[in-house]
Order: C-alpha cells, then structure tokens, then sequence
C-alpha cells in the first residue's frame, strides 16, 4: 500500500517536471496549456453530445400545404428515413429537435407557428422545405402571405423546389446533421486556443 | 348545461391540413362542432386575374394538391373553350388515361391517410403509397415532375408520350389491380375498421341533396350522379363504367365507393389505351407570351375531379381572365361535418372528417 502512495507520487512529480520541462522547452505560458487541456476536454466531451444530437433528430408532426404531401412520401415506404434515424415525427413540440415548414405562410399562421418554435426544447433547427417556405414562392404577390419563413425564424437549411422531392429533403437533414455535429464546410467554429493563438501572433 | 369546449388544431396530425376545429363536448360526446377555415386563404382567384391565360395552370394545380392534373385540365379546358380551339384526338385519350392514373394516386393517398385515422395504422399507408409511387413515376416520366405536372397545354400536352408509354401503362394497370384487390384482405377482414367506420357518420340521401355535396360523398349515399356519365367530355361516352353507389351513407360505405372507384378507373385506363393509335401525336401548342384572343363568352366548365365536381366560371379578356371564380368540391363537402357530427363520440369525428377527404388549400383558395 505505502508503496503503490509512493509510487503514485513519484509519478505525479515526475508528470509535473515534465509539463514544467516542456513549458521552459515550447515557452508557453501555464494558462496558455490549461485553455489548452480544457479545449480538448469540452472538444471530447461536446462531440459525444453533438454526435448523439445529430443522429437522433426528431421532426415535428407539423405540415401546411403542398410539401406535406411529400414530407408524408418521406415516412413511406419509397425513401424509409426511419433508417437514418430521422423519422419519429412526434405530435407535441416539447419532445421535437427539427421543425420542418414545409408549405405557404399566411399571416394567420405565423403566430401559431412562433408558438411552436417557442414550445420547442433548445437546441432546436429549422427547415425552410420548398419556395414557398424559403421566399414565398408563387404567391409571392399576395396580400396574405409572408415572403419565406425566414422573417419570424431563424432557418438553418433551405430546400429549394416545388415541390421538392422527398430526396432532397434527405439531403437537407444530411446537411443540418453535419451542422449539428458541427462539421459545416467553410464555416468552422473556431476553438479558443486557436482565437488565443491568433491574438498572440497579432501581438507579436 | 354547459359543454366543455376545446380546440382542435390548426395543426393537429388528424386533421387533414390547417383546419380548425372548435369543439363543445358532454363527456365524451361531441355536441357541436364549428369548422374554422382560411389559414391557408391567399387568394388564388385574385392572383389567377393578374396572370396571362398559360401562366395560370400552376396557380389551380396548387388548389388540390393531392390530385393536381384535374384542376390543371379544368383550367387548361376552360382556356380552350375562351379561344375556341380543339383538343387532338390522340390528346383527348392521353389526358383520359392521366387523369384516370391521377385519381387512383389520390384514391390511394386518401385511403392509406384515412386507415391511419380509425387506427388501422401504417400497414395500409405503407402499401397504398408503395402503389402511389408507382403512379407517381409514370406521370413524372410523362411530364418531367413528381407532383406539380403543368403539363396540359392548348390543344393537348406539354410533349410527346414517352415511347413505351402504352406498354408501361398496361403493366402498371395490371400491377395496380393485383395489389388493390388484396386490400380488403386487411380492411374488410378488420374488426376495428369495421367498427370504426360502419354505421359512422350517417348522412341521408336527401339531406346529401339538401347540402349540395358532391362526388364521393354524395355517391355513397345512394346517388348515381357523376359528370362523366351525365355531361361526357372526351372519349367518357364511348368507354363502358359503372358509377359505384353505395346506400348506407356512412364512413364505410365512402371507403367502399372510392374503393370501387379505382377498379373503374383502372377499367377506363385499359379501354382508352385500346382505343388509343400506335403513336399518338398529343404535342399542343408551345407557351407563348402573347397567345391567341379569346371571345369574350362567358365559360361554364365542370369535370369529375377526384373530390367531387369542380367548376370554373370564367369572364375571358383577351389576353386573361377578366374574373374568375372556382368551385371547390370538398367546401361543400365540409359544410355537413357540423350536421352529420352530432352526438357521435370525439374519436369518430376524425373517422368522419377523414371519410370527407377534404383538401384545405382547395377550401381557403
């Protein structure tokens, strides 16, 4: 027992002569390795939060118009999202990550659907299904309709089309969940010891 | 005494689109029922002025989303009537066998929506949309789209049948009534369809008269009334149907008549592509932004759509439509839910209002 406390403590002296060692060697301050140490914690621990996220996505039970028609051809026997792990369109909000608008938006509709959005449970995604959705699409002209959902929420992925086919809606939730797991090309979040490299070499 | 009120939707899963439904209920039992409608109003006629005649086809295709090739024909039709212009033979059987194809893919949406509304769940969906979107692929190589097709031009279609369209049509026709004769094996057979929808909704042949419902609905309760065979456009008069009836006037007597209704259809398919030429030359004319003028006659047109019977009057310009109105079937079908609801029990009233196979965006326009 007293030999294994020895031990234990030997290594823990070696370990701190060697960070110590390594710090004179790369000239890095201490703090400066702990963000480091703590980014790749959050990054280990967040990515198994963001992986589960984007593997298990839930739509709500939520159509308008139109693109419903397809979103029910999504569910169905052709395209089987099921498989993907898309497809557990609930009724209730409380227990949904992804809203799919999927159809026009009259002005009608827009406080019940920011209702929704607010009953959601954070983090929560949006999908702009079809024109109609993205930018008003054909009704565009009138007097009842808003111009894309995108004037009340915020939207994360756009499908374009009208309708679009239920393929494209597979491509669309492919895309959030490389969002989601935040994988998203060309728009990297940056980590904080990047930020704090930056602004060191800015000082130099 | 006082009900309990409650609110049904706009977007509840059993109703089928965005329709309100305010409900007073004693217990268990629905007392009365108030539709709201117009979450969907974006004012179709309105739009349908400002357009030129051949830009509008993609304005009525979205009234009925589930069948759009009626609504795109009616419109097209109507145009032809204003210019004056004949539709080719060899077009008049292509449009017969689309729109007969379009109404199998709305009969098989409606009944797989409909069987996951009296709790036959998902088995009957997945195979009704296995069939659907064998439909769907014929009237996409057709026409070049899934679902919105705008394929009616004046005079007859957008472009030439495929090659081995004649072929492909007869071996989906077969294909389609092996597998819808196997359907009663899962509904007939089924003691909670049966329960939940015989006897539900009970709506009597003059009250049906009274209410000026239409199509299905009206034919399920004992009426023999159908366009195609009263008013034949096309090649209906000379192809040989029965108009399916039913006398009981309930849920289960509307699944039997739209079920009925696409052995018909499949019946009319086979005879129009026999009666159809080898190659048919079915091309109209191309869109132009300036077409020919029309005469300035008031246009009454009306066709069997897959609802019941729609209607477009139309007041031409020369160029488009001076004013324009659309009557929708299911409006008027939905009119009697209040009236044939009373005194059911809550869970029947979705097996009711699933029966009327309403569409809301042809509803709110």
């Amino acid at each position: 027992m007293q030999e294994n406390k020895d031990e234990f403590l030997n290594s823990e002296k070696e370990m701190s002569k060697l960070v110590v060692d390594s710090l004179k060697k790369y000239k890095m301050p201490v703090n400066a390795l702990f963000t480091k140490m703590s980014d790749i914690t959050q990054k280990s621990a967040g990515g198994l939060l963001k992986w589960s996220h984007s593997n298990s996505l839930w739509p709500l039970q939520f159509g308008l118009a139109c693109c419903a028609m397809e979103l029910m051809d999504f569910g169905a026997s052709r395209i089987d999202a099921e498989r993907k792990g898309y497809l557990l369109f609930r009724g209730t909000p409380r227990q949904c990550d992804v809203m799919i608008v999927a159809g026009w938006v009259t002005k009608s509709m827009v406080p019940r659907i920011k209702r929704l959005y607010e009953q959601m449970a954070s983090p929560k995604y949006v999908i702009a299904y079809g024109e109609c959705a993205t930018a008003g699409g054909p009704w565009y002209e009138s007097y009842n309709i808003i111009k894309g959902i995108d004037q009340v929420l915020p939207v994360d992925v756009y499908v374009a089309g009208c309708p679009p086919k239920p393929e494209n809606l597979f491509a669309a939730l492919m895309k959030l969940q490389k969002k989601v797991g935040g994988k998203t090309d060309g728009d990297n979040e940056r980590s904080l010891s990047e930020n704090m490299r930056r602004a060191e070499a800015g000082r130099l | 005494m006082s009900y309990m009120r409650i609110n049904i939707g706009p977007i509840h899963p059993s109703t089928h689109g965005v329709l309100r439904l305010v409900v007073d209920l004693d217990g268990d039992t629905v007392k009365n029922v108030e539709p709201h409608i117009g979450f969907l109003h974006r004012g179709v006629e309105k739009l349908m002025e400002t357009r030129m005649y051949m830009q509008n086809p993609s304005y009525t295709e979205k009234l009925d989303y589930v069948a759009p090739m009626g609504w795109d024909e009616l419109y097209v039709n109507s145009v032809e009537m204003a210019l004056n212009s004949k539709v080719k033979e060899d077009a008049q059987y292509a449009r017969m066998i689309l729109l007969e194809f379009q109404r199998i893919a709305s009969h098989l949406l409606w009944l797989g929506t409909f069987c996951n509304d009296v709790g036959q769940m998902f088995t009957m969906f997945m195979w009704a949309f296995r069939e659907r979107a064998k439909v769907l692929k014929l009237l996409e190589d057709v026409s070049g789209s899934r679902m919105f097709y705008v394929n009616m031009r004046i005079g007859g279609l957008m472009r030439q049948l495929p090659q081995d369209f004649i072929a492909r049509a007869y071996a989906l026709t077969d294909y389609l009534e092996s597998h819808i004769k196997e359907y009663p094996d899962v509904l007939d057979a089924n003691g909670i369809f049966i329960e939940r929808t015989k006897g539900i909704g009970k709506l009597s042949k003059e009250d049906a008269i009274n209410w000026g419902v239409s199509g299905p609905v009206l034919r399920a309760s004992g009426i023999e009334k159908d366009v195609r065979k009263d008013n034949p456009y096309y090649f209906y008069g000379k192809t040989k149907f029965n108009i399916p009836t039913s006398m009981q006037g309930d849920a289960y007597a509307r699944y039997r008549v739209r079920y009925l209704e696409m052995l018909e259809s499949i019946s009319i398919i086979r005879q129009a592509l026999g009666m159809m030429p080898e190659n048919p030359d079915v091309a109209g004319l191309p869109i132009k932004l300036i077409g020919p003028q029309a005469k300035p006659d008031i246009i009454i047109n009306r066709r069997e759509l897959p609802r019941g019977e729609g209607l477009i009057y139309m007041v031409p310009d020369k160029q488009k439509p001076y004013r324009i109105y659309l009557r929708s079937p299911t409006y008027t079908n939905l009119q009697v839910l209040p009236y044939i609801s009373k005194e059911v029990k809550l869970a029947d009233l979705f097996s009711i209002l699933g029966s009327l196979d309403i569409v809301m965006a042809e509803i709110d326009k």
